[in-house]
């Protein structure tokens, strides 16, 4: 007999019970668990298969044995047939839409919570009961932490009987973010790409699954906005353009002057140029071009840099690229099919390359270069 | 009992104790207690780790005493290959205009659906009908949704109306006019954007897109597409014909794969143009899922698309929640189902069409075909009408120049039998002058008319 040198082995070929015992144990473990609980469905399955065996197990599973799916109910208060019936020839937008009751959606992508963006939010004077909130928080450390401080304000509120909005969706965003997000590497011009693809999905993924049939506005609030006018909704609204942008600044304390100021914020809101659009033709196809980076110089009217203190807030300016910040958008625009491209459209993506979109299907783009909103200042 | 496995293991022990630790610690484990304890802890260990690979350690809020905020987790709604046995939501998305003659077959293919009907959510949209599509939808669906078989009703059910102005109508050489097909193909991916942007919810894992003039389809169409585990994925669409255009025909011809010859033709076209499939007029050399069909091939055969055909696609749920939706304007010089398809590729998503996975659409004859459809009606009644005319001629005709001869003869044969032939005489008559009697002698002279027979 051949020796073996290996003491595992001979111990197994000597003793072979001692191995496929406990793995035939763990075999059998793992099928109980992970596999069929035989429910309903497989009797119903097996009257089929009477005739003919069925070409699939119709046995339930369960992804997740031992944490349970704890996301809200699905499909409750449903009518008792199931059925509902939506005209949506009646959906109206008009500029004064308090006064026709329309409904608003606001929608933030949330990578963190601040406390002064959730107390100007509840102190928009727009009826309550016609505006629902949306929220995606990104799948990594700050969204929890986010969520956890976003579920407390809105618990807070509802025992202070402050929570009179039509509908709150909370939603964990599917794909994997970046997960820093520190000022100084968030514009970095590498990862602005990556970052704002992902934003992209993100805003995507919020609007197409809280948008509803009566929903007949929808503004974008970044979570970073924390000063807005009250009437915010109705000042924007009042323009009744299918795409409207506030122009976002930003409060410091001006170490020089040693007195409060304003400075300019979100460049992201421009009229096209011939410069820009030569820099984008010399650009292969997946480049995009960012506006607010000395690499490259677009020369594009920055609508931030149009503001006038003393100018009419209802001024109005054509543009061509939109950002995020506060954007007031017909709900039509967004089912025409009009979406934040996490690829380069046009060269442009996300919030910029929305703009574009919305004007390929023929809307027009509006900012308004004296109405501020604030961003947080870190 | 020096082969006692004591020795034997003591014995390797002073080969491989300065080996490696792991024999040391090989050598504690004589027990066999103890060797099915560590044995049995590295099961749970791995069922364990199982475990964790299913669970998200992401944090969850308990929304559950607030009956107006909803939470979810997006993860948890990415779609599998085999949905159905996790309770996996589909929408089923279906565009109806002027469609109430197509409800009653469509219905009767929902009915079948094998995939568990309590987990498919329904969303209609009726535009610019002029038929009573909304009237016949309401009756299908209530019928549906009292069946007492409750496995057979469905999952939320909802309908939605909005008029786009049609400026096309709907008949089939109207809809499949070469100069047609641009403002038709962006204002159908309009009414289609229309209704799954206001259908989908967070919690939808698929979303089918189905035309209700489909005539066959398997009942497990859904578990068929889904088991491939692809973002995108469509049958292969063909139809039945009369038999004088050759039984059958291939149908979506907007499954394609990209070909040189069409990116050099989009290259050529301005930002507006719309390529559409099929025309005589955009010649792109694109190879057809449709035409690749073999009737004994493999149905679980894929093949790669960037062009996709809406009669039948279903897709994960996250291509549209993502942002893939059908261009209303010309993207990469496509527009709807086609566009839909290179946008989802652009996305980094899968395309995939099935070339030996069959559905057939109805036989909706073109106007060329209901011509000649109607020629050969005509030309059916003509012959049977002249059939009927010649029957009648023949009758006539017969009848004024029967052959009497043998009848005659017979019957001569018949009352001559008593009489004795031998002695008939034979009686010569002169009939010359017989027929003289009418004659004028005045017109003697006058010439009778040329009479050759």
């Amino acid at each position: 007999m051949v020796y073996i040198k290996n003491p595992y082995i001979r111990y197994i070929r000597r003793k072979p019970w001692a191995v496929i015992a406990p793995v035939s144990v763990i075999v059998v473990l793992y099928f109980f668990l992970f596999s069929s609980s035989s429910s309903l469905s497989s009797s119903s399955g097996s009257k089929n298969s009477a005739q003919s065996s069925p070409k699939y197990n119709y046995n339930t599973k369960s992804r997740r044995w031992f944490a349970k799916n704890r996301d809200s109910i699905i499909l409750k208060n449903l009518p008792s047939d199931h059925i509902s019936h939506y005209d949506l020839n009646k959906l109206t937008t008009s500029p004064d839409a308090l006064a026709k009751k329309e409904e608003v959606l606001i929608l933030t992508p949330m990578s963190r919570f601040l406390p002064q963006y959730w107390a100007n939010l509840q102190k928009l004077s727009y009826d309550h009961s016609l505006i629902s909130l949306g929220f995606i928080l990104p799948r990594n450390n700050d969204g929890d932490v986010a969520l956890k401080q976003l579920e407390e304000a809105i618990k807070d509120a509802s025992t202070n009987n402050q929570l009179k909005y039509k509908k709150i969706t909370i939603l964990r965003q599917d794909s994997n973010s970046l997960d820093s997000q520190l000022e100084k590497d968030r514009h970095a011009l590498k990862v602005q790409k990556e970052r704002r693809s992902m934003m992209a999905l993100a805003r995507n993924s919020l609007v197409f699954t809280t948008i509803s049939p009566t929903t007949s506005w929808i503004l974008w609030l970044d979570a970073d906005i924390v000063e807005t006018p009250e009437t915010l909704i109705q000042d924007l609204v009042a323009h009744n353009k299918p795409v409207i942008s506030a122009n976002v600044y930003q409060r410091y304390y001006n170490e020089e002057e040693k007195k409060n100021a304003i400075r300019a914020y979100d460049f992201n809101n421009w009229v096209e140029s011939e410069e820009g659009l030569k820099i984008a033709a010399s650009l292969p196809e997946d480049e995009i071009v960012v506006e607010g980076y000395a690499e490259m110089a677009t020369y594009r009217p920055l609508m931030a840099l149009f503001y006038d203190a003393n100018g009419d807030q209802h001024t109005e300016m054509a543009l061509d690229g939109v950002g995020g910040g506060a954007v007031m958008v017909k709900a039509d625009v967004h089912r025409d099919g009009a979406m934040f491209p996490s690829f380069p459209f046009y060269h442009l993506i996300e919030t910029e390359g929305f703009a574009k979109m919305a004007k390929r299907l023929g809307y027009e783009v509006f900012g308004l270069p004296n109405y501020l909103v604030y961003h947080y200042n870190e | 009992m020096s082969s006692s496995p004591y020795d034997d293991d003591s014995k390797t022990l002073k080969y491989s104790r300065s080996r490696s630790p792991a024999v040391v610690v090989f050598s504690v484990f004589k027990s066999k207690v103890l060797y099915f304890v560590v044995l049995f802890l590295i099961g749970i260990a791995f069922i364990g780790a199982q475990m964790l690979a299913f669970t998200s350690s992401a944090y969850t809020p308990d929304f559950s005493k607030l009956s107006n905020v909803q939470f979810f987790d997006l993860a948890h709604y990415d779609g599998s290959a085999n949905g159905w046995q996790y309770e996996e939501r589909v929408l089923f998305c279906v565009p109806l205009r002027d469609a109430a003659a197509h409800l009653p077959m469509f219905f009767g293919h929902m009915k079948n659906l094998t995939y568990p009907h309590n987990l498919i959510d329904l969303a209609f949209l009726v535009s610019d009908s002029s038929d009573d599509t909304m009237g016949a939808l309401k009756k299908h669906l209530k019928e549906i949704q009292n069946d007492p078989d409750t496995t057979k009703r469905f999952g939320e059910i909802e309908i939605f109306e909005k008029d786009f102005g049609q400026v096309i109508g709907q008949g089939f050489s109207d809809r499949h006019g070469f100069a047609a097909q641009g403002p038709r193909r962006k204002l159908m991916a309009r009414a289609r954007n229309w209704l799954w942007t206001v259908a989908i919810k967070p919690y939808h894992s698929h979303v089918y897109w189905r035309d209700a003039d489909v005539e066959t389809v398997p009942p497990t169409i859904l578990e068929d597409l889904m088991h491939h585990d692809k973002d995108v994925i469509v049958p292969n669409v063909w139809r039945p014909l009369p038999d004088w255009l050759g039984n059958q025909q291939p149908y979506d011809l907007n499954s394609w794969q990209e070909s040189d010859g069409g990116l050099q033709l989009a290259d050529t076209l301005d930002e507006d143009a719309c390529i559409v499939e099929g025309y005589v007029e955009y010649q792109t050399w694109r190879p057809h899922l449709a035409y690749l069909r073999d009737p004994y091939g493999d149905p679980e055969v894929e093949m790669e698309l960037d062009g996709i055909g809406g009669v039948s696609i279903l897709t994960k749920a996250k291509v549209f929640r993502t942002g893939g939706h059908f261009p209303a304007f010309s993207f990469e010089k496509h527009a709807e189902t086609e566009a839909f398809g290179k946008l989802s590729k652009r996305m980094g998503y899968s395309v995939i069409g099935l070339p030996h996975y069959v559905i057939w659409h109805i036989y909706e004859p073109s106007s060329d075909d209901l011509k000649h459809m109607e020629w050969m009606a005509l030309e059916e009644i003509r012959q049977k009408e002249e059939a009927k005319i010649k029957k009648v001629y023949d009758k006539v005709w017969n009848k004024a120049f029967e052959d009497v001869q043998e009848h005659w003869n017979l019957e001569k044969s018949k009352f001559l039998k008593n009489t004795d032939m031998s002695n008939l005489r034979h009686i010569q008559v002169d009939w010359s002058g017989v027929d003289d009697w009418n004659l004028d002698d005045k017109q003697q002279n006058k010439k009778l008319a040329d009479f050759n027979p």
